[in-house]
């Protein structure tokens, strides 16, 4: 068990006497720190969580935003990160199920889901390979089955994750602000347990082991069920229709024990139930496992006597089994029975709220010195290294994975995977873009800039579309907190959130984070996710098909900044160096001003530069639209830098613009006005990416060449190498 | 060296929840006449024939090809493994 002798210690006193077996179950899995929160709890208060368009309800477990004529959107990110490194499938489908059910929790149905995927090097290692097949066929199955678009994410691999998997899964709800479930409760209302039955699959999951209860590691192990979560789904939109339900909950890690806790601290209310009446797959059930059981597609819903019957029904017409398992009391306690007999009483002010911890925290020795950069022999040839950087992991075409995804079900997706952020058409007219980004290479150089980038790059990916950033989902995964050194990188990576999403007013309206990431060979990088909810109230950018002729202009300065670039890790080997830091007026001046000009029209598409750095954004501009291109280096604005940094430095806040020439007076009206720096660097033609540097030709690559390898690389990597 | 029909029956382990079974019970079988059907369980069936020196090694072979090649996964699933004579 997880509960460390301090807090068993603590416990006995707050309740004043020995806790029986069912009560130090309940409270191991709730003070869990997948549960409680209990590092970073105190520090996460210092994000904004406040704004114009952010609804705040008690016990919520999604964010929920107002996009105007009574519609709101939803959303929330979860990882499954050790399931999914013990049963890849399973664990990433159930990753899936879980954060649906989080959407669905605040009476919103869910319509996109989006998977950040981190897996080790699948260049060489084949549990690697075997980890990433399977987990994104557990995806696909899972949203495909639910009738749900994946609509976007991003795959990376990194040897840090050797032996390991991260599987982040954000879903996004929509639905009428009238239909939210305003979570209340009264006495005598009846507590339900609605959808899957109970079982031994993930016992203790919360705990990651547990000594009193058989541990055949199936905790890890829990079998996804899409067909039931469908059901479960329409059923409870019918329930809310009828509005039938008092209060939702959605059942996950610590499985009742925190369903009920949780809601009944956070209603200021009592719950009593009995354990005999929960629906169990197995009949010969101990009551502390069928307590912490994290058995999936189940939720937790409080309603009256009266609106029970309407209830049943529409249960019995979706053939899914619901439970009286208890009632609501008024002493603010969570009272568990079995039969007669009482088998834990606790108040759930204790057990929902487990002490925070402030732990100490020491700048990591590593950080000393990893600035410095080696020098490295000047390279010859860059179309060889291009075709490398093409065809490597990180920056090959991601069609594999996406392709698998059903991403247009549904009928929203209005911009699909593979540009710079997915849009999805709302009820409204408006439109919802939402994109999510990690860089674990540049939050191991410096964890405060490298995560206020994967937050800029996101911003970014979603300005592209012509959406105005309106609300972050933020996703905190590190290694052991009781690492001073680790935990350090936590709050630098917390502190820097924090200043971007001031200085931008985008509020966080959702999070999660996981802690104790650890690998055989020690902590993961610190790997935030960042997602950013853009508004559109107009039309997102029709992307145009890029002719002869056209041309293209950056935007931003190109800076001295390799460290953590694909250049560096994959074609030099090399770990370090100065990684891309944000200037934040820069980058308010070149978002507002590259919103303007997507809203009026004078574009044919907008792209970001990041993974890969200029040279990669323009080639995946000529791959995708099949046309080469005359680049001179020399006049991309920013410092005078040596070739290589000039094409592959992945400074923050560029965009790339490609335009009809006659737009060019009108564009350029708009640039000036925001005074940002910007140059015209080449145009579009022929059937070579061509870049020139002081009029010397420095790459020349056959768009085709390029087209097959990027686009072909990771497929051939998984199913032939 | 004698040929060995090798039968290699995959399935989830014992508590680990099974939905396909579940729904052939519910949905097609209880849905007939057939109320005395109280279980179904999926199973995945490998063939294999393999040429040994006796059952015994035919067998140990074949649940280490099975564990080496992650056939199946031991944290989700259990295998049975029955030689027959060809």
């Amino acid at each position: 068990m997880s509960l460390e002798s301090h807090e068993l210690e603590e416990l006995k006193t707050k309740i004043g006497r020995e806790p029986t077996s069912t009560e130090l179950q309940i409270i191991a899995a709730e003070w869990s720190e997948h549960c409680s929160y209990k590092s970073s709890k105190k520090h996460l208060k210092m994000l904004p969580m406040d704004g114009p368009l952010v609804i705040n309800e008690k016990g919520y477990d999604s964010g929920v935003l107002d996009v105007g004529d009574g519609y709101v959107v939803t959303a929330h990110i979860e990882s499954h990160n050790h399931p999914s490194a013990v049963e890849p499938y399973g664990g990433a489908a159930t990753g899936v199920g879980g954060v649906i059910r989080d959407i669905l929790s605040a009476g919103t149905r869910p319509i996109a889901l989006l998977d950040g995927l981190r897996f080790g090097d699948i260049e060489k290692d084949q549990h690697a390979k075997w980890l990433f097949k399977n987990a994104v066929t557990g995806i696909a199955d899972y949203g495909n089955c639910l009738g749900i678009p994946t609509v976007g994410g991003e795959v990376e691999f990194d040897e840090c994750y050797t032996n390991y998997a991260m599987v982040d899964v954000a879903a996004i709800g929509f639905g009428k602000k009238e239909n939210l479930i305003k979570n209340h409760a009264k006495k005598g209302d009846l507590v339900i347990l609605l959808g899957g039955s109970t079982g031994r699959d993930g016992i203790g999951g919360s705990q990651f082991a547990s000594d009193s209860l058989e541990s055949d590691d199936r905790s890890a192990v829990q079998i996804p069920d899409p067909f039931i979560e469908k059901l479960i789904i329409e059923a409870i939109l019918e329930a809310r229709n009828e509005k039938l339900i008092h209060a939702m909950k959605d059942l996950g890690g610590g499985g009742l024990s925190c369903a009920v806790s949780e809601t009944a601290d956070a209603l200021d209310i009592g719950i009593e139930m009995d354990v005999e009446k929960v629906h169990t797959r197995e009949s010969d059930m101990h009551s502390d496992e069928i307590m912490i059981s994290e058995s999936q597609e189940r939720m937790l819903i409080i309603t009256d006597n009266e609106k029970l019957i309407k209830l049943q029904k529409i249960c019995e017409k979706f053939r899914i089994e619901c439970s009286v398992i208890g009632h609501v009391t008024f002493d603010k306690k969570m009272h568990v029975k079995k039969g007669e007999t009482t088998i834990a009483n606790l108040s759930t002010d204790i057990v929902a709220n487990a002490t925070l911890l402030d732990l100490p925290s020491k700048k990591p020795v590593y950080l000393e010195n990893i600035e410095k950069i080696k020098s490295f022999p000047q390279l010859s040839n860059y179309s060889e290294v291009m075709l490398k950087l093409l065809a490597s992991p990180n920056i090959a075409s991601k069609i594999w994975v996406y392709g698998q995804y059903d991403h247009e079900v549904g009928i929203r997706t209005v911009i699909k995977p593979g540009h710079d952020a997915s849009v999805l058409r709302l009820d409204n007219g408006k439109f919802l873009s939402i994109k999510i980004d990690g860089n674990p290479k540049q939050c191991y150089i410096n964890p405060r800039e490298g995560a206020i980038g994967c937050f800029e790059e996101a911003c970014r990916n979603v300005v592209c579309t012509g959406a105005k950033p309106i609300g972050m989902l933020d996703h905190l995964q590190f290694g052991n907190p009781k690492d001073p050194e680790i935990f350090w990188t936590f709050l630098e990576s917390l502190k820097g959130l924090t200043d971007f999403a001031k200085e931008f007013n985008i509020p966080c309206v959702g999070g999660k984070v996981s802690l104790y990431n650890e690998t055989p060979l020690g902590s993961i990088k610190p790997t935030p996710v960042i997602g950013v909810l853009g508004l559109i109230d107009k039309k997102p950018l029709k992307i145009q098909k890029i002719n002869s002729g056209d041309s293209l202009i950056i935007i931003g300065n190109t800076k001295d900044e390799l460290g953590g670039s694909e250049y560096f890790e994959y074609i030099h080997k090399f770990i370090g160096g100065m990684c891309p830091t944000v200037d934040f007026s820069e980058s308010k001046k070149n978002m507002t001003a590259v919103l303007e000009i997507i809203e009026n029209e004078f574009v044919k598409s907008v792209h970001d530069c990041s993974k890969g750095g200029l040279a990669i954004a323009i080639s995946e501009l000529c791959m995708t639209n099949k046309i080469g291109c005359n680049i001179s280096l020399e006049k991309i604005p920013g410092e005078k830098l040596d070739s290589d940094k000039i094409l592959f430095s992945e400074s923050h806040s560029r965009y790339l613009i490609t335009y009809e020439n006659k737009n060019l007076q009108k564009l350029q009206v708009i640039l000036k006005k925001y005074n940002v720096s910007y140059n015209i660097i080449g145009e579009f033609g022929k059937d070579s990416i061509f870049f020139t540097s002081d009029s010397k030709p420095i790459i020349d690559l056959s768009v085709d060449k390029a087209q097959n390898i990027w686009f072909n690389s990771l497929k051939e990597m998984v199913l032939h190498a | 060296m004698v040929d060995y029909r090798v039968h290699v029956t995959i399935q989830n382990k014992p508590g680990i929840s099974d939905p396909e079974g579940k729904t052939i019970l519910n949905d097609l079988v209880l849905k007939g006449t057939h109320q005395n059907v109280s279980q179904i369980n999926t199973a995945q069936m490998l063939k294999f024939v393999i040429n040994e020196t006796d059952k015994k090694t035919a067998q140990s072979t074949v649940q280490k090809i099975c564990d080496e090649l992650r056939i199946y996964n031991p944290m989700v699933s259990v295998v049975t493994i029955d030689v027959f004579d060809v």
